[in-house]
């Protein structure tokens, strides 16, 4: 169903394409023509910006559900994604020219993504209710939002348009040659998830039965902190805070598979986050003609009333 | 077989010393006293997730703090007073992850895990709960799908921290003798806290018992009279 979704993602939008402009885009690129150029440099990245940051952003998802023991957890609503974007707002918006470059944006964000993660996971070894933690998760990030606000008081108007349109989010904005960097980066992450699959599985139970299977705790949560700061770090950085996707797949993927062997649940939302990007980003297009909707407003849209669903189910 | 020396549990400070006791493989003992009393404390020293403060704990005759963490519950199993009420894991699941510390680093079970799985579920006869979800088990059968994962743990020592609190009578009798049967003909070294001991004292097992006084846990050997128990402990 993933390719097929992918395709259809490469014929919407409001130049038509062939599929040999794609062909001939990628494999013997014609500087000239205009639908090749368009292939090349701006669909093609598209697809796989929309692939990889729906991949990444729900095996974090799942990660962190599973890590703190709680269904409500995400890289969005425990401040992940705010951390990633208080270090690309102080990246723009202080002028230094190294981190206004991608690797500088990209470290940042990483950075950014780490250090909340270990402030989160910090907290999480205090409070003992998971509302508590989400809690917490939220206050983070309206602080960083209010430190951010006044940074983008004190910016002036070019560092503020930059500012504001990397945080509504695109999948527009990476190119053919940064994917280079991108994909292999993506893929490392997601293929490393595959060896906590064990701990994982053990973490359902809780910290404290994981250990008497015999589980690494310390270095479970590490890695897991790590990769979340990896996957995290590298989306929210060319794409922006992408919210409620990490939230909404895997408990989506859980109550299609009805299982919580993590090899399934890692797979599932791998396949399942993507299209689910994907297809956000084909209504964002066949939406195009008439107006200009920013991929995080439409997971917005879609993924809070989604989350209100799962948390009346559960209180029910 | 557990052995202690000269040990004095506690977290900062020390709660209970114990007597130098020696529990072995095809009994069932039974931990009583007070709420609060350091059952708990006792429980987790020597399943190694809390220090001794001093003196040892002997695990077959192996140090519990020189163990290794990954081959420790290959050793003890510890069952905990709280079911963990997770969705969408089936009970097969569940007894499964006992299986953990066997797997490779990928956690797959393989034929032989399945088969231990499997008879593992048939010695408590609750086969038949196997595709449920263990959201779904009453009280009764959550403590038996506990009890079927601490077998196919294949731990010589079994440890249930309160596993009939809040059972029905008859789920409480059924729990007790399936426990008491498992430790004769599996060989098994079972320790049940409890606050049944109208109940527990019918399987005339030897307790251990937090004395209030001295604040010490000693061994009352079989037979043990109710009268002597209640006076030592409450």
């Amino acid at each position: 169903m993933t390719p097929a979704i992918a395709a259809l993602h490469l014929f919407v939008g409001q130049i038509h394409l062939s599929i040999d402009d794609y062909w001939n885009g990628l494999f013997s690129f014609d500087k000239s023509s205009v639908n090749e150029i368009i292939a090349r440099d701006f669909r093609t990245p598209r697809l796989l910006m929309a692939l990889i940051a729906g991949a990444c952003l729900s095996v974090v998802g799942l990660m962190m559900q599973t890590l703190f023991n709680n269904p409500l957890a995400g890289p969005y609503v425990l401040g992940i994604n705010s951390g990633s974007s208080l270090f690309v707002a102080l990246s723009i918006m202080t002028g230094v020219p190294f981190f206004a470059s991608d690797f500088g944006l990209i470290i940042n964000s990483l950075f950014g993504a780490f250090l909340f993660g270990l402030i989160i996971l910090f907290f999480s070894r205090i409070v003992r209710t998971q509302i508590s933690l989400l809690l917490i998760g939220l206050m983070l990030g309206s602080f960083i939002s209010a430190f951010v606000a006044f940074l983008q008081s004190a910016s002036d108007a070019q560092e503020l348009k930059v500012f504001t349109l990397w945080a509504l989010g695109s999948l527009q904005k990476v190119d053919f040659d940064q994917l280079a960097y991108i994909v292999p980066i993506a893929l490392t992450g997601i293929a490393s998830t595959f060896f906590i699959v064990k701990p994982l599985n053990a973490l359902v139970l809780g910290e404290a039965e994981a250990k008497l299977l015999g589980i690494n705790i310390k270095t479970t949560r590490l890695i897991i902190i790590i990769l979340t700061a990896i996957l995290t770090g590298l989306v929210t950085a060319f794409c922006g805070p992408i919210a409620f996707v990490g939230l909404a797949v895997p408990n989506l993927v859980r109550i299609l598979f009805k299982t919580q062997q993590h090899l399934t649940l890692i797979i599932a939302s791998v396949l399942i986050g993507s299209i689910f990007i994907v297809l956000c980003d084909i209504l964002i297009q066949l939406l195009e003609p008439y107006f200009m909707l920013p991929i995080n407003v439409l997971t917005s849209i879609i993924g809070a009333p989604m989350v209100i669903l799962f948390i009346l189910k559960r209180l029910k | 077989m557990i052995r202690t020396s000269e040990l004095t549990i506690g977290y900062t400070h020390q709660l209970l010393t114990v007597d130098n006791v020696q529990l072995n493989t095809s009994e069932l003992y039974f931990l009583i006293g007070k709420n609060g009393s350091g059952k708990s404390t006792f429980f987790k020293t020597i399943t190694g997730s809390t220090p001794c403060l001093s003196g040892k704990v002997l695990l077959n005759k192996q140090n519990v703090s020189s163990i290794p963490l990954a081959t420790l519950p290959t050793v003890v199993s510890f069952v905990g007073p709280h079911f963990p009420s997770v969705d969408f894991l089936t009970v097969e699941q569940y007894v499964g992850l006992a299986r953990t510390p066997y797997t490779n680093q990928f956690g797959r079970l393989k034929d032989e895990d399945h088969k231990i799985i499997q008879d593992s579920l048939s010695i408590i006869d609750i086969e038949h709960l196997k595709e449920r979800f263990v959201t779904e088990l009453s009280d009764g059968e959550k403590q038996m799908v506990a009890i079927a994962k601490a077998l196919a743990q294949q731990t010589d020592i079994i440890i249930l921290d309160e596993p009939t609190a809040f059972l029905d009578y008859s789920n409480k009798t059924i729990v007790l003798n399936i426990l008491q049967q498992i430790s004769i003909e599996m060989n098994k070294c079972i320790i049940i806290s409890t606050h049944d001991i109208d109940m527990s004292i019918e399987l005339g097992c030897s307790y251990l018992v937090v004395n209030k006084n001295k604040k010490r846990i000693q061994l009352v050997n079989s037979p043990v009279k109710k009268e002597v128990l209640l006076a030592l402990a409450f």
